[in-house]
Formats: C-alpha cells, sequence, structure tokens
C-alpha cells in the first residue's frame, strides 16, 4: 500500500486504531520514520533510531505535552527560534503540568533526584516478601474458585497494593484509593476526546499523600514516604510538601494501569505462544526474557510525546520549535529497521532486547519500571507454582487461534480491558 | 564552567560542561554520547552506564552503596576504578575529572 491509497486514520481517536494500533503504525512506516500526519498538526516518530533520539535530547524537546499529547494544538503562537519561555508561561494549560513526567531541565533533575534510590534492587529485595506473599493470596484464591478475570480481578488490586506498602500507605486507606483509582477513566481515553485524562483519582489521593508526609516531616520513619519527607534536592534546597505530594501521588497512579496491563499482556503471550507456558514452568529464569519481550511486543505506553521547543533536527530532517511529536515507543518497539524482519514475532531471548522502549528512555526514562518487572514476575511464579495449567476461557475471548480481545480505550495505554482465565491446580 | 573529559569506546575523547546537581551519566547523555546507554534512567538498577574513572579522581566521588557494588559485580569488565556513572553526582569542583566509558556487558 502507498501512501496515497489510503486515508490516514486518526491515531487518537479511531476505533480501529486502538484495537491494532501495530497495523496503523505499519501503514504510516512507508511515510518514513519521522513523517507528518494530516489528521493532526504533529510528527508521528515511529522509527527506533528517531525515537531514542528525540528522548535523549531533552534540551530541544520539551516534556509538557507527554501527558496531554500531540492531538491538540500548541495554547500559544510559537515566536522565534527558541520557545523555551514560552512554554514554561503555558505550563498550567496542560494535563499533568505540575508532575515530574512533563517538568524539563533542572526542576525535573531536582525531583528525578527524590525517586533516584526508591526502586534499587535492595529496597525491592525488601519489598518482595510482601509481593509473594500477597500475590500467593490472590492466586490461592482464584485457583480454588477455578479460575478468574485476571485485569481487574487480580492485576489492578495486587499493583495498587505493592505500590503502597512500598511507600507506605496505612493499610486502612488502601482499599479507598484502590475503590477511587477503579472508578475513574482510563489515561488518554478515546471515549471521552474533550477531556481523555481524569485527575481526579489523582487529586483525590494528593489530600492523602498531604497529611501522610506532614506525619513523616514531624516524625519520620523508615518507609519510602519518610525518605521523600525528608531528602534535600542534589543543590542543597529543601522540596515543597506540594511537590512531594505530586510526585507521591504521580508515582501511586502511573504504576496502576501499565504494571497491571503487563501482567494481562504477558498472560495472553504465555498461554496464546505455543509451548511457552511449559518452557517457563520448566525453567524460571525465562521469565525476565518473557517480559521483556513481552514489553517491546506490547508494551503498556503506545506512545508519549514532546514538543520542540528550539529550531532542532531528527536525523536529517530540520524540525522548527513549536512542532509537537508522537514518540511512537510500540512503533519503534516493532522496527524492522531495528528488530529485523521477525519485529513482529514473540521470539524469547531477542539479541539486544533490553535496548527495547517500552520504558522510554533517557532523562524521563520510567522511573517504576525495576519495580514494574520485579511485581509481575512476582505473581507470575505464583500463577505457575499453584497450578498445573492456565487457559484462557474459549467461551469468554475464543478458541486458540480466532481468540477476540477488548482493549483499554486509550491512545496511551496499550493492554486488555479483561483477561477471563481457567486455572488447574 | 568547569567540565568534566570523557571519553567513548572508540576513544574519542569529549569535553564537557557540569551542570552542578546532574549526575555524570545525564551530563554524558545530554552531551550526546550515545555509548552510555543508562538503560534504566539512573535507577541503580542495569549497570549500562558503566565508567571507569581516573585513579586519582576516584577518592573525590562519594562512595558506593552495595547496590551499586552488586551491580558492577555482575560485570565482566568491573575494574579497580569502575563506577556508575548515574550514582555519581557533579559539583563544581569535579572540574577536570576524566572518565572513560567502559565496554558493553552483552
Ligand atoms: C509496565 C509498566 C510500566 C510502563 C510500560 C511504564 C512506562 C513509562 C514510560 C514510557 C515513561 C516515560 C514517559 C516519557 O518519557 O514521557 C514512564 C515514566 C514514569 N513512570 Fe512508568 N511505566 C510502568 C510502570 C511504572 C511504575 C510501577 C511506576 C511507579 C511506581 C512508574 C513510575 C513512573 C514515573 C515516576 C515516571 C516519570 C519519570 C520522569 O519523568 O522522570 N511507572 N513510565
Ligand atoms: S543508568 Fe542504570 S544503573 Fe546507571
Amino acid at each position: 500500500m502507498t501512501a496515497q491509497t489510503f486515508k490516514e486514520r486518526d491515531y487518537f481517536t479511531d476505533p480501529t486504531v486502538l484495537l491494532d494500533p501495530y497495523g496503523y503504525f505499519e501503514e504510516m512506516r512507508p511515510r518514513g520514520p519521522v513523517c507528518q500526519l494530516e489528521t493532526h498538526d504533529c510528527l508521528l516518530i515511529s522509527g527506533f533510531e528517531e525515537c531514542v533520539e528525540v528522548l535523549r535530547n531533552p534540551a530541544d524537546f520539551s516534556s509538557l505535552n507527554s501527558l496531554a499529547s500531540s492531538a491538540f494544538p500548541l495554547p500559544f503562537k510559537p515566536e522565534g527560534s527558541d520557545i523555551s519561555e514560552q512554554i514554561e508561561a503555558h505550563r498550567d494549560k496542560y494535563v499533568g503540568g505540575d508532575l515530574v513526567v512533563t517538568f524539563d531541565d533542572a526542576h525535573h533533575t531536582n525531583v528525578r533526584s527524590l525517586m533516584s534510590r526508591m526502586f534499587t534492587p535492595s529496597r525491592l529485595k525488601a519489598n518482595e516478601v510482601f509481593m509473594r506473599d500477597y500475590a500467593g493470596e490472590l492466586v490461592r484464591a482464584a485457583v480454588a474458585g477455578g479460575g478468574c478475570e485476571l485485569v481487574n480481578q487480580i492485576a489492578t488490586p495486587y499493583v495498587t497494593m505493592v505500590v503502597a506498602d512500598l511507600l507506605g500507605v496505612p493499610a486502612e486507606d488502601r482499599t479507598r484509593f484502590e475503590e477511587k483509582i477503579a472508578a475513574g477513566q482510563t489515561v488518554g481515553s478515546i471515549e471521552n476526546p474533550d477531556a481523555p485524562t481524569d485527575m481526579s483519582a489523582v487529586e483525590f489521593m494528593g489530600a492523602y499523600f498531604y497529611g501522610y508526609l506532614e506525619e513523616r516531616m514531624a516524625n519520620p520513619g523508615t518507609d519510602l514516604l519518610s525518605e521523600l519527607a525528608t531528602l534535600p534536592y542534589p543543590d542543597g534546597t529543601k522540596p515543597d510538601i506540594l511537590e512531594l505530594v505530586g510526585l507521591a501521588v504521580f508515582m501511586f497512579a502511573a504504576g496502576q494501569d501499565t504494571s497491571a496491563k503487563l501482567l494481562g499482556n504477558s498472560m495472553r503471550y504465555i498461554v496464546d505462544v505455543p509451548g511457552l507456558q511449559q518452557q517457563l514452568r520448566d525453567d524460571r529464569t525465562l521469565i525476565p526474557w518473557l517480559l521483556e519481550e513481552v514489553l517491546r511486543l506490547e508494551g503498556s505506553s503506545k506512545a508519549t510525546h514532546r514538543i520542540a521547543r528550539r529550531d532542532t533536527k531528527i536525523g536529517d530532517r530540520p524540525v522548527p520549535a513549536g512542532t509537537q511529536v508522537i514518540v511512537a515507543l510500540a512503533a519503534a518497539n516493532r522496527d524492522p529497521r531495528r528488530w529485523g524482519d521477525d519485529a513482529n514475532e514473540f521470539k524469547l531471548k531477542r539479541p539486544g532486547i533490553k535496548q527495547h522502549i517500552a520504558f522510554g528512555r533517557g532523562s524521563h526514562t520510567c522511573a517504576g519500571a525495576p519495580l514494574a518487572r520485579a511485581e509481575v514476575t512476582a505473581i507470575l511464579n505464583q500463577f505457575f507454582d499453584q497450578t498445573s495449567d492456565i487457559r484462557i476461557s474459549a467461551e469468554k475471548h475464543g478458541k486458540p487461534g480466532a481468540r477476540h480481545y477488548k482493549f483499554e480505550p486509550s491512545f496511551i495505554i496499550r493492554g486488555l480491558e479483561n483477561l477471563y482465565l481457567e486455572l488447574t491446580p | 564552567m568547569p567540565h568534566v573529559h570523557v571519553t567513548d569506546r572508540s576513544g574519542e575523547e569529549s569535553a564537557i560542561d557540569i551542570r552542578p546537581g546532574t549526575t555524570l551519566m545525564q551530563a554524558i547523555t545530554d552531551a550526546g554520547i550515545a555509548d552510555l546507554l543508562a538503560l534504566c534512567g539512573g535507577q541503580c538498577s542495569c549497570a549500562t552506564c558503566h565508567v571507569y574513572i581516573q585513579d586519582d579522581a576516584l577518592a573525590e566521588l562519594s562512595p558506593m552503596e552495595q547496590d551499586e557494588d552488586d551491580l558492577l559485580a555482575c560485570s565482566s569488565y568491573r575494574k579497580a576504578n569502575s563506577r556508575l556513572a548515574c550514582q555519581l553526582r557533579l559539583r563544581d569542583d569535579h572540574d577536570g575529572l576524566r572518565a572513560s566509558i567502559a565496554p558493553e556487558d552483552l
């Protein structure tokens, strides 16, 4: 198919793109690794090299629109070859403009430094017992019932409780958070195009975190919230409490949908790829390799976004200040120039797999990636420990080879809305 | 402006300006040196920001914590002057520090 023979689908709103974003990206790839969209005034970056180049160039690319996306025009008229100041002046017009993932420069460096010790191997090790026990409980109940709906019944409460435990959220408040998160719409919803990202759950949690942080400032303990409440920035100054509230809440929210979807997406591959389930049961050290390949093929964040704040280039292509770009992580992770002709196929231990960009790259690389990997590994181990066979319900999803799945209606998140499993002890 | 000297895997050396408070990893990445993958973004989890520090500067750096030590222990290229660049926060008095990027572990 050439560029002339099809009508470009709308990445942000078309339900067929939602169902199969990879088909859309393959349709767009012949137009080049960086191409101007017809439907929106922005560039789509589908090439691996090009995505990495942009993500590693925070001097020229602002993250301000990383949550709001490139779907909306800039709220100002860009003037000149450097619009950094204009961008900062309009920060309050952006959804999530007060969250770390949208920060630039020194402000980002400062806030990011607070997270740099949060998910280290030793910290996660300390958390492993909780992960294993809680995952064990959830899986036991599911096996006793003969099966479960994995995404909402297990994955979401599991990842919520794990991050709550890690941060030190009191047990009595955890279920309240969970209910609020479950009631909210997903980020980047295509069902609500005027307000695709609803921040009400974030605001709700903020009130609680304010209380916790105030309390930890007065009586620091050893949990992560205490660490947050007492750490200075690298320049020696102390963060404002509201900054910390924003950060704590964001860590809570950012790890929800994404990690829950990683479990769902992984289980789908485990069951649907012939022979894979047995291979993993026989050798659990393959689980990390499975996760990386699933992250590459079905990463739970399809894309992030940037705004060129200076006249710059991507490869040889000039990009003027004010240009918005879709950094299509999911497209880059299947770019045949990077991954070869079998880029769309599942392959354990693919060479160079750790370089996929499902968690982004550069200064904003997902801070919670080590946690996501650890928590999903822990619960998969429980599934293998407690079952002899896991099947996807043919009644709900059709037979192998003719499955039908529902995906979260979001232009950000890629993941199953539900996954019904049958479990044999 | 104070700066550090970084040698990439092909032996090419660059002088990089220091913005105090950033890490050596960030300074190297921001300078566009692609050899330093820094896959975990500085979370002390990947060891792809492995560098060798010129010996006389080693003592001036913040001491190594257990996580960094454990990660470096997994590298086939560890030397006495190995550090993870993301664990080194730069100060003005690091002016003149020399580092080279370690070979890639597969
Ligand atoms: C499979 C699960 C996950 C995926 C696919 C994922 C993906 C991403 C991506 C792609 C980014 C970069 C966005 C950008 O560059 O614009 C990011 C940033 C971030 N993620 Fe995750 N994430 C996951 C889980 C988590 C978890 C569990 C947490 C925390 C507990 C978390 C916390 C964060 C934070 C704080 C940032 C912002 C970092 C910064 O701006 O410096 N994520 N994530
Ligand atoms: S960037 Fe991963 S350990 Fe330094």
